[in-house]
This record gives structure tokens, C-alpha cells and sequence, in this order.
């Protein structure tokens, strides 16, 4: 008898473990979840606070005030993340915005498909020099078919051109400059999946027309988008600016100048009506030798937040993956949670 | 007189031992019982997500109208790729249109898999097409994790 109670015994712990070991983490899925849920669906308070430079929210929420349906992010919120933004908020500002000590997280958001353009060849004449790029549109290796539109902007002189991928994914690509310009060239391209036009890429890609190998971007300009201005705070003040230009998939303008100073100036950018990422681009002049930086508006890639993949304190970590429109386009968000140590 | 009443106790001892052989299965019995449910635990973790991302990703194809006009359309293939693209890589999906009898719409397969017995969470999901003669249609997701 004793042996049957005690093996019964036995036998129970045993079936009844993995449900014990599971209930806390159970509990923490549904705790991130609705942490999750909470930070993409509120807008936070003020629920304004991603346009209000200086305002570190009291409550943190991404989703945009404005809108009246679910998953619709805030421009100026997500730029807010990205610390190369200079109003960005840190990780330990968003985590006292959170409100919750016993929790870690990190926030992802990226285009739905990855789009890269690689330089092929070159061809240089006497009046102008053609590029050739291969752009491949993909999303975890499988081939995306996508129409591209893009911009090529070396100083003052821009130039479009489409084309559209095939099924393997590959597109080529050929822009031609006349030789007259000389400097960095930045090549825009946009790619709008052909299935969904809200699902758009992009990838930029500088070269030296003329000129001597461009320099990383941001080494003489920080671009800050906000609250559709863009601050442009210059490294050096001897800079001169040539254009400030705005690009999306179907529209690219010039910016108007609201102030300019020795070491900053600012643009407004025109609220296009267009389901595309923003680029905006400042050409200039520093002494003899041309520049032409950029920066996305929503500022993107991103990723912020704990880094659970140093973290070894052994504690589970749960992500999950949202799709968010802002501005009309889709993008992706992976949040991922887990307990603080 | 004495052997007789030996004998009963001996019956009697057979009897208890019949009885506790029946209480330990009994006890057996009911441990099994009780936690042969609690053994085969869903991952209500995962299930909870997808059922989630699922809804998403369907009302974020919904929210212009894009929903509604490729089903109209009949363009499969173009509802096919918009899911491949919205759903993270790795998750497996199957997706069914039915009219307001509850009759199959599609005509080709909206899915990215054709494995079978994978443990999937169902999404139902009501679309009202944005065309002057409004027609409803009920989508019927199903997503699961590759095991």
C-alpha cells in the first residue's frame, strides 16, 4: 500500500511539474503581452509628447493621438527613439515612463522587407558618367517584388528614375550625372512591394562622383526630424548648405529654410499625403569639398531598450511581433520583454 | 473449534488485503484521471501571440479597404504575397475566405504551407468590402509555429 501511495505520489509531481514550472511564465507571456499592447496602443501622456522636444513622457504610449484606429504609431514618438535623434529619450527615460521596475524591455521597428543597391560599374564620357547598381529587394532571403522609384542628388542637381524588381528579386538600376557636378552623390531608392503599396523599403546608398571617397554620414551635419522641422546642427561652422530636399516614394521637394544660425538651422517639412518613408537630404559645402548627408523621418531602423541577449541572469524573454502603420506605411515592430534582474 | 475460528481470521486478513489492492488502484486510477489534461498543457504563450499578431495583421490589411478589393478581385496570389509579407518569417499560415452562406471563395490555396496536424490557433475574422454594394465576408486564419 505504502509503495502504490508513494509512487502515486511520485507520479503526480512528476506529470504536475511541468504545469507548475510553466505558471509563472504563463503569467509573464500575459503581463508582456499587455505591456506591449499598453505601450503601441496608448498614446501616453501628455499625448503630445513625442512633438514636445523637452518633455520626457509621464506615461509612455507610441501610438498616435491623432489617429482614431489601432496600430497607428506616431511619427515624432518613434523618432523620439532612435538615439541618434537629439531629442531622443533614453532607454532609463522610457523605462521610468513605463512605470514597471520588475520589467526589461526593447523596442525594434523596422521597413517589412530589407532593400540593399550595390554599385555594379561605372561608365565615365566625356560630358557625363553612368552608374549601374543592382538593388535586391528580400525579406529573410526570399526574393520581393517590388517597384522602385529613387532619386540620384550630387549638390544642387537631382534625377529620378523607376524600374521594378523580378521575381528573383534583383533589379538594375542606371543613373547618369552630368560630369559639371562633382562631389558626394547619394543614390534614394524607394521599393513599394507590389502586393500591398503600404509595404515600402528603402535604402541609401552614397558614392563619389568626381570627387574623393564621400565621408561617413553625419560627419558634418546632425539631422533631426521632429515635429515635421528639421533641425540641422552643423559640425563645423564654416558649412555652407547647397539644397535641404524632401523625398518619398512619388514626391521630392525642397525645403523651406524657418531659421538658420552659425551652428544650426532649421526646415519645415511639408506633411505629404504619400504611404512612403521620408528621406531628407542636405547638400552643402564645407571649404572646397561637397557634402550630402540624410536621415529618415520616422528615424529608422531602430532598436532600443535592454540588451537580453548579454543579459545572463537566466530569466525568460518574450517578444512579440506587431505590424503598425505610421504615415500610411506598414512597418514592423518587435517588442521583447522580460524581468529585470 | 480453534481451527475454525484461525481460519476466519485468514478469510478476514485475505479480505483487508483485497480491499487496500483496491483502494491503492483506486488511488492510481484517480491520479491519472485527474492529471492526464494537465499534461498535454498548450502553450497558451504562443497561441496568445499569434492569435494577436493574427487580428493585426488583418485589420492593418483591412484598415484601407485592401482587404476587401483583393478578395472582390479574386487576386489570391497578391493576398498570398501581402501575407507573406506582413507575417513574421517562420509562421506558418492558412487562409480561407467564406461568403455570407458560409461558401469557400477562394479558389486557390491562401497559405504557406500544407503541413499537417501542426497545433494552430484560428483567427475569424468579419471583412465589409468598401464597394457601393457592400458584401461581407468572414475570414478564417489559421496560424501555427513550425514544431
Amino acid at each position: 500500500m505504502i509503495v502504490l501511495v508513494l509512487s502515486a505520489i511520485v507520479s503526480t509531481t512528476n506529470t504536475l511539474r511541468p504545469l507548475m514550472n510553466e505558471l509563472p511564465h504563463r503569467n509573464d507571456a500575459e503581463r508582456f503581452q499587455q505591456l506591449a499592447q499598453q505601450l503601441l496602443l496608448n498614446e501616453g501622456a501628455p499625448p503630445n509628447w513625442g512633438s514636445l522636444r523637452d518633455v520626457v513622457p509621464e506615461s509612455l504610449g507610441l501610438a498616435n493621438a491623432a489617429s482614431s484606429l489601432p496600430y497607428q504609431l506616431d511619427i515624432d514618438k518613434v523618432s523620439r527613439l532612435n538615439s541618434q535623434n537629439i531629442y531622443s529619450l533614453s532607454y532609463s527615460q522610457l523605462w521610468q515612463s513605463l512605470g514597471v521596475s520588475d520589467v526589461s524591455f526593447r523596442i525594434e521597428i523596422k521597413t517589412l522587407f530589407n532593400l540593399s543597391t550595390t554599385l555594379i560599374s561605372t561608365t565615365r564620357r566625356v560630358n557625363e558618367t553612368t552608374y549601374q547598381f543592382d538593388a535586391y529587394a528580400e525579406k529573410s532571403g526570399t526574393p520581393v517584388l517590388a517597384r522602385l522609384h529613387g532619386y540620384v542628388v550630387v549638390r544642387d542637381y537631382v534625377s529620378s528614375f523607376a524600374s521594378s524588381t523580378s521575381s528573383n528579386g534583383h533589379s538594375s538600376i542606371s543613373v547618369t550625372i552630368p560630369n559639371s557636378v562633382n562631389g558626394t552623390a547619394i543614390l534614394l531608392t524607394f521599393a513599394k512591394a507590389e502586393s500591398n503599396p503600404q509595404i515600402v523599403a528603402f535604402n541609401v546608398y552614397t558614392f563619389s562622383h568626381n570627387s574623393s571617397e564621400p565621408l561617413p554620414n553625419r560627419t558634418f551635419t546632425r539631422l533631426n526630424p521632429l515635429n515635421y522641422v528639421l533641425n540641422v546642427t552643423f559640425t563645423y561652422p564654416s558649412e555652407e548648405v547647397l539644397k535641404a530636399l524632401v523625398f518619398t516614394y512619388n514626391y521630392n521637394f525642397s525645403l523651406n529654410e524657418k531659421s538658420r544660425s552659425a551652428q544650426t538651422a532649421e526646415y519645415d517639412i511639408p506633411r505629404l499625403l504619400d504611404a512612403s518613408p521620408t528621406l531628407l537630404v542636405i547638400t552643402g559645402l564645407n571649404a572646397s569639398s561637397s557634402f550630402a548627408e540624410w536621415v529618415s523621418y520616422p528615424q529608422l531602423p531602430l532598436e532600443i531598450g535592454a540588451d537580453f541577449d548579454q543579459s545572463d541572469n537566466g530569466a525568460k524573454t518574450i517578444s512579440f511581433s506587431h505590424i503598425m502603420t505610421i504615415n500610411s506605411a506598414l512597418y514592423e515592430i518587435v517588442t521583447k520583454w522580460g524581468r529585470s534582474s | 473449534m480453534g481451527t475454525f475460528i484461525l481460519k476466519m481470521i485468514s478469510n478476514n486478513k485475505g479480505q483487508i488485503r483485497t480491499i487496500e489492492a483496491f483502494l491503492a488502484i483506486s488511488v492510481m486510477f484517480s491520479v491519472l484521471v485527474l492529471t492526464a489534461p494537465m499534461s498535454s498543457t498548450p502553450d497558451f504563450e504562443k497561441q496568445g501571440t499569434l492569435k494577436k499578431l493574427g487580428t493585426n495583421v488583418l485589420i492593418e490589411l483591412d484598415n484601407n479597404g485592401t482587404l476587401g478589393r483583393l478578395i472582390e478581385g479574386g487576386n489570391w496570389t497578391i493576398l498570398k504575397q501581402s501575407m507573406d509579407l506582413l507575417l513574421p518569417t517562420g509562421v506558418f499560415y492558412n487562409l480561407t475566405v467564406y461568403d455570407e452562406n458560409l461558401q469557400r471563395v477562394n479558389t486557390q490555396e491562401v497559405s504557406n504551407t500544407n503541413q499537417q496536424g501542426l497545433e494552430a490557433v484560428v483567427i475569424q475574422y468579419l471583412c465589409v468590402t468598401q464597394s457601393s454594394d457592400t458584401r461581407f465576408y468572414t475570414i478564417q486564419l489559421q496560424l501555427a509555429w513550425p514544431q
